[in-house]
């Protein structure tokens, strides 16, 4: 197999058009900090959020193959190699966040600390330290991130087997290393915006949702690059019918985390612990709340439930949509509550950092997608990948 | 390539030594219970878990005549070693349906050689978990009142009792793993059935064989069946321990009530369950010579999921004590500081040891592949999620929010005789299930030769 007839090139209409939507969304955040600045900050958390998570999943779903020694995945790699090369992005987006607008965390503002024993919070919840936890998280991924693609990389130039056995020690390190900081992360950056509120499982759900929005994306990646680029004889129905196990195996697991979460806090009905429930089944908030389960499971669950609907590009392409619809508003639903008030508002703000997320993750993914073969060309497990067949 | 093609030989250990056949295969698996003499080694072995799994009858026996004041429970700690035994066996059977049904969907194939026993193992498991909540009912004789049946009293159990979803989950989890086991048994006894040379073994195991012939109509049947018997256990594998957790988290007792339980549970049960697997697995390939079976890849995978399952164990127990602190609540950080100051401080320093410090030495490569050494880091990490359940049970218990309501909890001797009389009852279940039926499974070893394999 030669390197050179696997490059990647999108098409400039395609390009365009992410163009277009990265547009929109610098616009609106820019229009937003003049004109409703409120609504605009923790919008741009959430958006940088949601691009973290699309790119660590990326990550993970690496480092969980190596790891597993899983070699039927290995021709689609380069896939969430490019979903992790938009970590820079996210983490720009994070950062600005963090660094500029930290009043977004009511507790910068002198921490009005429930309960008795407040002296770990204050320490913990101290602006300098959570800053510094942000660029010791971010740097960790980034470090991981970018090891990790270089080995892949050199082995599409020597087809060195210690390359794989290099990155399979790293993966497990990485796996290690994620588990703690993206708990940690998760409780930083969105549990502690309603900082008299807790929850263990907090980082477990975060995970999940996390990797189920990378999932359909992956999925979603795969169906357009096999129309649209060289990996059309790469990709088999196989391999796409396995990512539609995935989708259906994360989407339980997610909802059964979600499940955990509500039942056992409502069941102990302790109120430092009900007021976050509470806060999001009045009102309007209500109907988000119980659609957020429709999006991430109902409907993901009983349209992937028959083996055919798994195989299908179509249908996968449509409940992926439907589980990435329904992770902004599993994010929304997380976040904005304490800023919103008594009622959600979703309106131009929402939706101008949206369209950018998509443009900053298309512009960003073409761009990582490009620096390689579009297939670890040498890595010794692809020939086993390519013959792939359940 | 050829270089590549060697190096990627040596990389891994196979699913099935090489050199084997179909022939060798079925007569190496089946001989075991068909032509080899039982050895003394087995009768010793079987007559002392049969011995404790006597002493397991005289203690439930003495506890029906005198009641369960016989055991350490008292007020604060209502919940004794009983609990924390069947927390223990119901969570170290879960390797059993992990390995048989997720490993099956996930299309490990390495998974054939040790499925078959552990889901007997899973089976006994199951059985000695389920005989503690019958017996810490009190009056045993009443224990169906636990089923919600139409009696003429009008008396219903509380359906918003996760006591009750527990009677449900764990029965249901039963059905399903034996269902699960016999179906996958069905071949493998006509096997038997067609080699054995003995009339009465011939009727047993032609009736237990349910008329299998082997037709291509049978086989397609069979297959049908057990993916779907394995994708309806593959979600009792996270449920059962999780209604489990449940019946701790819904409470509000400080380190009972946190929203981590439920797969914290699920990975402590795996992490477990494999514990025995390879405590199993390791002198019986020894004694019955299966190591061309049961090689060092299964070793190794087996090591990698105790690693990976303990690291979530290891997760929930920093996580459980950094919210102990980040929460402000009194009690939870109360409970954090009495497990490492607290009356039981050894158990919890214990608990870090066996669970989370020894395990971590399955980072090295060469001692995943080292039997002995396994077998005792299998050990020591029993010994740790006993030790956990403990922890949860009785620490949580004993001192919770008013300290005029504070116990101790020690543990009598019936207490002892009725946890060792269930491993004995579980060693002698094993014993006898290695004797009468095939321990690995025959025709799916089968499938991994290279005879089986199909020229496209």
């Amino acid at each position: 197999m030669n390197g050179r007839d696997f490059t990647f090139e999108p098409n400039a209409k395609t390009v365009g058009q992410m163009q277009v939507l990265a547009g929109i969304g610098a616009a609106t955040l820019v229009a937003g900090l003049f004109f409703a600045p409120q609504r605009i900050w923790p919008n741009l958390l959430l958006v940088s959020y949601y691009l973290l998570g699309l790119a660590l999943a990326g990550m993970a779903w690496i480092a969980i193959q190596y790891v597993s020694g899983a070699h039927w995945s290995t021709a689609l790699r380069r896939v969430p190699e490019a979903m992790a090369g938009v970590l820079p992005l996210a983490a720009i987006g994070i950062l600005s966040v963090l660094i500029l607008h930290p009043s977004l965390y009511s507790w910068t503002g002198g921490v009005h600390v429930e309960g008795d024993a407040p002296g770990f919070k204050l320490m913990w919840l101290s602006l300098p330290f959570f800053r510094i936890r942000a660029v010791v998280y971010l740097l960790g991924w980034l470090g991981f991130a970018w090891a990790m693609l270089r080995l892949s990389r050199q082995q599409d130039s020597d087809g060195e087997l210690s390359h794989t056995r290099r990155s399979t020690a790293l993966a497990a390190l990485f796996l290690v290393f994620f588990g703690v900081t993206f708990w940690l992360a998760s409780f930083d950056w969105i549990m502690s915006l309603e900082p008299e509120w807790y929850s263990t499982i907090f980082g477990f759900y975060n995970f999940a949702g996390a990797f189920l929005s990378g999932l359909a994306t992956l999925a979603l990646l795969l169906v357009w690059l096999q129309r649209h680029s060289a990996l059309k004889t790469v990709i088999r129905e196989q391999h796409v019918h396995d990512v539609g196990k995935l989708l259906f195996a994360f989407s339980t697991f997610w909802a059964y985390l979600w499940f955990s979460q509500y039942m056992l806090i409502w069941y102990a009905n302790l109120p430092e612990e009900t007021v976050y429930y509470v806060r999001r089944l009045h009102g309007f908030w209500q109907p988000l709340f119980v659609l957020n389960l429709f999006l991430n499971w109902v409907v993901p669950f009983f349209a992937l439930l028959p083996r055919m609907n798994k195989q299908r590009a179509g249908i996968l392409v449509r409940v992926s949509i439907v589980l990435l619809v329904g992770r902004w508003l599993d994010l929304y639903l997380m976040i904005m509550p304490p800023f919103s008030g008594g009622k959600p508002r979703i309106g131009i703000w929402e939706i101008g950092l949206v369209a950018g997320l998509v443009g900053v993750f298309g512009l960003g993914f073409f761009a990582a997608l490009r620096r390689a073969p579009l297939v670890p060309v040498r890595d010794p497990y692809l020939a086993e990948s390519l013959h792939y067949h359940a | 390539m050829d270089d590549r093609t060697e190096q990627l030989a040596k990389n891994g250990a196979p699913v099935i030594e090489p050199g084997h056949t179909f022939a060798t295969v079925t007569d190496k698996i089946s001989s075991i219970v068909l032509t080899r003499p039982t050895s003394n080694g087995w009768y010793v072995g079987f007559g002392i878990a049969f011995l404790l799994a006597m002493t397991l009858l005289f203690a439930v026996g003495y506890l029906f005549a005198r009641g369960i004041g016989i055991w350490g429970v008292n007020v604060p700690i209502g919940w004794g070693f009983a609990i924390v035994n069947f927390v223990w066996w119901i969570g170290i059977g879960h390797a059993g349906t992990l390995i048989s049904a997720i490993l099956l969907l996930l299309r490990q194939s390495w998974r054939n050689s040790i499925n078959r026993f552990a889901e007997a193992m899973t089976l006994f498991a199951v059985a000695c978990a389920g005989i503690f909540p019958l017996i810490h009912v009190g009056r045993p004789w009443l224990a169906y009142w636990l089923f919600p049946y139409p009696n003429s009293m009008g008396v219903w159990p509380q359906f918003r009792s996760p006591l009750i979803w527990d009677v449900f989950a764990v029965s249901t989890y039963a059905t399903i793993s034996l269902l699960f086991w016999f179906i996958g048994l069905v071949p493998d006894l006509a096997t038997l059935r067609d080699r054995s040379t003995n009339r009465v073994a011939q009727m047993i195991y032609g009736i237990l064989a349910m008329g299998w012939r082997g037709s291509a109509r049978h086989w397609h049947r069979y297959e049908t069946a057990y993916l779907l018997l394995a994708g309806l256990a593959t979600p009792l594998v996270l449920s059962v321990h999780t209604v489990v957790s449940f019946d701790f988290a819904i409470g509000i007792v400080p380190g009972w009530h946190t929203t981590i339980f439920p797969p914290y549970f699920v990975a402590g049960a795996i992490y477990s369950g494999f514990a025995m697997v390879l405590m199993l697995a390791i002198p019986i390939r020894k004694v019955y010579g299966l190591e061309d079976f049961i090689t060092e890849r299964h070793l190794q995978n087996s090591a990698k999921v105790m690693l990976a399952t303990g690291l979530i164990v290891a997760y929930g127990y920093v996580i459980e004590a950094f919210m102990g602190w980040y929460s402000g609540n009194r009690y939870d950080a109360f409970t954090l500081w009495n497990r490492l100051h607290g009356p039981y401080k050894w158990d919890y320093f214990a608990l870090l040891i066996c669970n989370i410090v020894i395990p971590q030495v399955l980072w090295i490569r060469k001692l995943r592949t080292k039997p002995i050494a396994l077998f005792f880091i299998s050990g020591v990490v029993l010994v740790g999620m006993w030790l956990e359940r403990f922890i949860i049970v009785v620490v949580s218990l004993h001192r919770d929010f008013l300290t005029s309501s504070w116990g101790m909890y020690y543990p009598t001797r019936w207490d002892w005789m009725t946890y060792i009389g269930t491993i004995g009852l579980f060693l002698a279940a094993m014993f006898l299930f290695v004797r009468i039926l095939p321990m690995i499974s025959i025709f799916e070893m089968r499938t991994l030769l290279p005879e089986a394999e199909v020229k496209e």
